[in-house]
């Protein structure tokens, strides 16, 4: 305590200096929270629309239905049934998983008559999916509760438009069904879909997977996939990993993480992740030459009186001691004024973000909606490893000069001669 | 994707010439143009059994066939019960299918025409892609003698330059004695056998001698297969105009 006190009085004998010092430190920490805080807004979003506008968190297939999405690779394939409302309570009521959706895929053709395109039709449990997913609330057209009963369709934005449909016309799909018949059946377009992601928007056309099953020919149980959400996204892959070897899921079924079902969504994440260690370093490095500088010259003008104090009999370890709890006096006076700042001006951007539509409106990125109001985010654990790094560096720093003095022979230094380095 | 001209082999028939030419002087180009020409009658009305095997499922359907030349043709199928009154109409380069169920009638748009028609192993295109093979092919000779103790000629196709075929090449075999195709294979552009189509029980029907089974086999699924086998075959019929119109094909 004496040491500090010490330090406190010390860091004041020159305040105009210190108190530069202490606002580098205190900037330094708070564009580096700036700068965290705004990738992790963007990671966040991008995790967060990547995952949860249409693909859910986990999602469960038969073994051989990824890559090529066959239709006969039915979620329990091979057996003659599935009870598929069991299995979805059975998953509903394991505690990491807060919902699960059940999807059927199919190719159509699908057609108001001359206008006619290719479509994927994707057949939804629309109560499931909404608590799995959000892409049902790009709606633009048409209403908003129960948005596909049976009978009924929602076309992508991109997909109504090329077909000159609108909200209440009727469209035919046709397609080759399971047993090769041509399948074909008339739906009313009960809505419009702008889920964001423009690919989507071109092919997209969903209805009831009960529907769908019809059309394809296929039986009551048959869905391609489940959708799940979990709890902790960032805890995907090893939650798949449990239910795969937890004996829940038919035969021949695998569920894979976010991770693994949209690779480069994982990848963008890592460099992200990476990034944040180099900026952590960068600016400590930067904070830790203004504290070598500051304590330099602080030991330097001083060498006479640690002469003095060394020739009262203070060992040369509590002398290295003095000059490093005065620079870290020197440090959390700058970190905590750097919180300060952070915190006031972070409220606002973490609440409500800044709007870039202004420049961009909508962006697409990695086939990822990017939305154009950008909340910043705390960085949890790389602001601790910040306060870390920056006191790290800074302590590191003030070693220099803390060591030369505490070796130099106290009658050097009573002569307030500083020779060379330690 | 398979471009193959397909309608004029199951739409219409071969007629053939009672006197071969004569196997000292062929011309390839002849040869190849005559089983073409003659493949397709100037109109033609039938009904045809076709069958399609694949590693899922088999089925039959029943079906009632008009053509006229090579830009028209309607096709009505007649059974199962659960398909009846589908038809497809083809006119020049375009095709409608009425889809009897829902009552529609729908243009395939030709970002599909590379897909299957009816479930078969026949695409769109092969039923549009409707050209003589000496105006896009190249035609030559490849050899002439014993095949399994039939005497035959084999000729080599190979597009020109600027045709709108997707084959890479094509090889026909030909009986030598009445001119009648054994069979043809399809190859992509880099030679590769794509599909296989060979012509049997060769039959007396609507007055000509003529192949009533035609069987199409992917070279990638040899196991799979869509076959034709024509019934009532009559040729160069006055047909009336409207049968190849877009109210005959709601019918």
């Amino acid at each position: 305590m004496l040491f500090v006190l010490l330090g406190w009085r010390n860091l004041w004998r020159k305040p105009g200096r210190s108190a530069i010092s202490i606002a580098a430190i205190a900037s330094g920490l708070f564009f580096l929270i700036l700068l965290l805080g705004i990738s992790v807004g963007l990671k966040e979003q991008m995790l967060s629309n990547g995952t949860s506008l249409l693909q859910g968190h986990l999602q469960v297939h038969h073994r051989d239905y990824l890559p090529d999405r066959g239709l006969y690779d039915l979620i329990g394939g091979d057996q003659d049934a599935l009870e598929l409302e069991a299995l979805i309570e059975t998953l509903e009521a394991q505690p990491q998983f807060e919902a699960v959706a059940p999807r059927l895929y199919g190719f159509s053709l699908i057609s108001t008559g001359e206008q006619s395109a290719g479509a994927q039709l994707l057949g939804i449990d629309p109560r499931l999916e909404s608590r799995v997913t959000s892409f049902l609330e790009g709606m633009v057209a048409g209403k908003s509760l129960t948005p596909v009963a049976q009978g009924q369709v929602l076309l992508g934005a991109t997909l109504a438009k090329e077909l000159r449909a609108s909200t209440g016309d009727e469209i035919a799909a046709v397609t080759q069904a399971a047993d090769g018949s041509l399948g074909n059946e008339l739906y009313q377009v009960a809505g419009i879909l702008k889920t964001g992601l423009s690919h989507l928007d071109r092919v997209l056309a969903v209805i009831h997977y009960r529907d769908l099953q019809q059309l394809l020919v296929l039986r009551s149980w048959a869905v391609h996939e489940l959708a799940l959400r979990i709890e902790r996204p960032e805890l995907a892959d090893s939650v798949a990993d449990e239910l795969n070897q937890s004996g829940l899921l038919p035969v021949d079924s695998l569920a894979q993480g976010w991770g693994e079902l949209a690779p480069q969504l994982r990848d963008y994440v890592g460099l992200i992740d990476s990034f944040y260690g180099f900026l952590i370093g960068f600016i400590s490095f930067f904070a830790a030459l203004g504290v070598l500088n500051t304590m330099l010259m602080a030991v330097f003008e001083r060498t006479q009186e640690f002469g003095m104090v060394g020739a009262l009999g203070m060992t040369p370890l509590q002398i290295l001691v003095t000059v490093l709890v005065e620079t870290l006096v020197l440090v959390s006076l700058g970190i905590g004024l750097g919180l300060l700042i952070s915190f006031l001006v972070m409220q606002p951007l973490s609440a409500h973000g800044i709007d870039l539509s202004r420049w961009t409106g909508g962006l697409t990125m990695l086939n990822t909606r990017i939305d154009p109001v950008i909340r910043f985010g705390w960085a949890g654990k790389h602001l601790v490893w910040s306060v870390i790094g920056m006191v790290a560096a800074a302590l590191l720093a003030s070693l220099i000069p803390a060591r030369r003095i505490a070796r130099m022979d106290p009658v050097v230094a009573l002569r307030g001669v500083v020779e060379g380095s330690g | 994707m398979s471009r193959i001209r397909f309608l004029p082999l199951f739409l219409t028939t071969i007629f053939l010439t009672p006197v071969p030419p004569s196997a000292q002087n062929i011309d390839p180009k002849e040869i190849i143009d005559r089983v073409d020409r003659l493949l397709r009658g100037d109109s033609s009305q039938g009904r045809i059994e076709m069958t399609v095997v694949t590693k899922r499922w088999k089925r039959t359907v029943g079906m009632e066939i008009w053509s006229e030349g090579v830009d028209k043709a309607l096709v009505r199928i007649t059974s199962p019960k659960k398909e009846e009154g589908i038809a497809t109409l083809k006119v020049g380069r375009d095709i409608w299918n009425y889809l009897s169920k829902i009552d529609r009638t729908i243009r395939v748009p030709s970002s599909m025409m590379g897909s299957s028609w009816m479930g078969s192993h026949f695409t769109n295109d092969d039923l549009v892609k409707e050209s003589r093979l000496v105006t896009d092919y190249e035609i030559e000779l490849s050899y002439a003698g014993l095949r399994d103790d039939v005497d035959v000629y084999e000729f080599r196709l190979v597009p020109h330059e600027d045709a709108a075929v997707v084959w890479g090449a094509m090889t026909y075999q030909v009986r030598k004695a009445d001119l009648i195709p054994i069979w043809a294979r399809y190859y992509d552009e880099d030679g590769e056998l794509k599909r296989t189509m060979t012509f049997e029980d060769v039959r007396l029907m609507g007055g000509r001698k003529i192949p009533t089974l035609i069987k199409l086999v992917p070279a990638d699924n040899p196991q799979e297969y869509t076959q034709m086998i024509y019934h009532d075959l009559k040729f160069d019929l006055e047909l009336p105009k409207r049968i190849f119109s877009l109210s005959e094909l709601r019918r």
